[in-house]
């Protein structure tokens, strides 16, 4: 359908409609005749009526705004009709949670190798010369295998998550509770293999807090705020909590001290060291204090052979 | 007002609408009486009708997943007429990307760590450094994203960054 006495075209609407097109048509702006599935999707969705109760309620500055949004929420509901934009926000939270997870599991990471490095630090300035063989072996036990950083990321993964105060599931505040089980079936569909957490799209995030100032001056944050809003979480102390809890570099030192002592003493050393590693409960405490000694003696001994 | 047989009382829908409940409603088992605001918020937005084809066109274990999110986005458009719930997506990308990206510089420290045992700059460094410019080019793995850019005004772009012309259309 065309203008008449014109050349230009009847917008989508217009054409769906099957209508003249004016030049006061308020919808032709935003749906282009060459584009009719743009309008389509938002006549199925929202209707011509209610989009215009929409838009006359508003400024003029804020229609293209508007109209934007309600084109696009009409595409997602095109494009999943069973969860719209709903699911779109649910799989961007899980997104987020994901990102969160492994960025704290970084961080601690990150914080190990520090202090580490710290560490190395300060035993080399303290230590003597002759002892720099000893130090550069300890060094090498102490410094962690790469193979074995996923396996402190599952685990720092694992207790950061169970430590963290912040975290609550929420619920949609909306409505009843029998409704939950329709958003479960919505994280269900996006989640794939994550078995560590029950419901992380309406977690509260601790590293969310950074953006909340972002949301002060819109009322639409009003929405995201109630599901985004969390506690602080003191990262440090998380992370002090963590190193604390994984004896993982402290026992690598330990042992490899005690192997390295082992093959350097005597077999008399190695059968003691048997002993006291005994778990009889028989074991005579004399017989404890006397390794005890004997131990203390050896590296001793074994430091002057250097 | 006739009701349903599974209630003694219409359900919301109907008695909004004001008609007979029929025992083959479409809406009475996800709009129950109790619950007057949920329908309300959907027919002021979308339509009885509307909602009422919309549900009619997805599988049975889907509509209590259609109707609820309808739900969220009529109340989302209520009380932010402007964005509706678009506002919280374009809010959840950003945050994406951000987080991307700190997940990347702190990944690259760890492994100037890993590599050289050097300390790498400090945190404040490197989100001043970030914060004077840098790509999105890390948020690449959500599929689509915002796919329709706003084609008719560059001022309200509450997504942050335009991405590409039309859509999938």
């Amino acid at each position: 359908m065309t203008l008449k006495g014109g050349t230009s075209q009847a917008c989508a609407a217009c054409k769906y409609q099957r209508r003249r097109c004016t030049a006061e048509c308020l919808l032709a702006p935003y749906f282009p005749p060459d584009q009719p599935k743009i309008f389509q999707n938002a006549h199925k969705l929202f209707g011509v009526k209610n989009i215009l109760k929409i838009l006359e309620k508003l400024d003029p500055e804020q229609k293209a705004a508007a109209m934007w949004s309600i084109i696009y929420e009409a595409n997602e509901r095109d494009r999943d009709p069973a969860h719209g934009c709903l699911g779109k926000i649910c799989q961007l939270r899980y997104q987020i949670w994901h990102l969160e997870q492994e960025l704290h599991s970084v961080h601690t990471h990150l914080e190990i190798c520090r202090q580490h490095h710290h560490q190395q630090q300060q035993i080399s300035s303290n230590m003597p010369h002759h002892d720099q063989h000893v130090t550069s072996q300890l060094e090498r036990g102490m410094a962690p295998p790469s193979n074995a950083l996923p396996l402190l990321s599952d685990h720092t993964t694992a207790q950061a998550y169970n430590a963290m105060p912040g975290l609550a599931v929420t619920q949609h505040e909306a409505y009843s509770n029998n409704t939950n089980d329709a958003y479960d079936a919505v994280v269900f569909m996006d989640s794939k293999d994550n078995n560590n957490v029950g419901n992380p799209l309406w977690a509260q995030y601790p590293y969310s807090t950074t953006n909340n100032s972002e949301n002060n001056n819109n009322s639409s944050m009003a929405i995201q705020s109630q599901m985004v809003v969390s506690q602080p979480l003191d990262v440090q102390q998380q992370v002090v909590q963590d190193c604390d809890e994984m004896p993982f570099f402290m026992d690598d030192r330990q042992s490899f001290a005690d192997s390295k002592e082992a093959y350097e003493s005597s077999s008399e050393e190695s059968v003691l060291k048997d002993t006291t590693q005994s778990l009889d409960p028989v074991a005579d405490i004399e017989l404890k204090n006397a390794a005890a000694c004997f131990s203390l003696t050896s590296v001793t001994a074994a430091t002057d052979h250097k | 007002m006739a009701s349903s047989s599974y209630s003694n009382s219409p359900c919301a829908a109907c008695k909004f609408l004001r008609r007979k409940c029929m025992p083959d409603c479409i809406f009475a088992p996800y709009f129950p009486p109790e619950e007057p605001q949920k329908f309300a918020n959907v027919h002021k937005i979308f339509g009885a009708s509307n909602v009422s084809k919309l549900l009619n066109e997805v599988l049975p274990h889907q509509r209590e997943d259609a109707v609820n999110s309808l739900a969220y986005e009529a109340e989302a458009r209520m009380k932010d007429p402007v964005y509706g719930c678009v506002g919280a997506i374009s809010v959840l990308q950003r945050q994406v990307i951000r987080l991307q990206k700190e997940l990347d510089a702190t990944n690259a420290d760890l492994m100037r760590y890993a590599c050289n045992h050097e300390m790498p700059p400090s945190q404040s460094e490197r989100r001043n450094n970030n914060n004077m410019g840098g790509s999105s080019h890390h948020f690449g793995q959500n599929s689509g994203g915002l796919y329709f850019a706003c084609p008719w005004s560059t001022d309200h772009d509450p997504c942050g960054d335009q991405r590409g012309g039309g859509g999938n259309m």
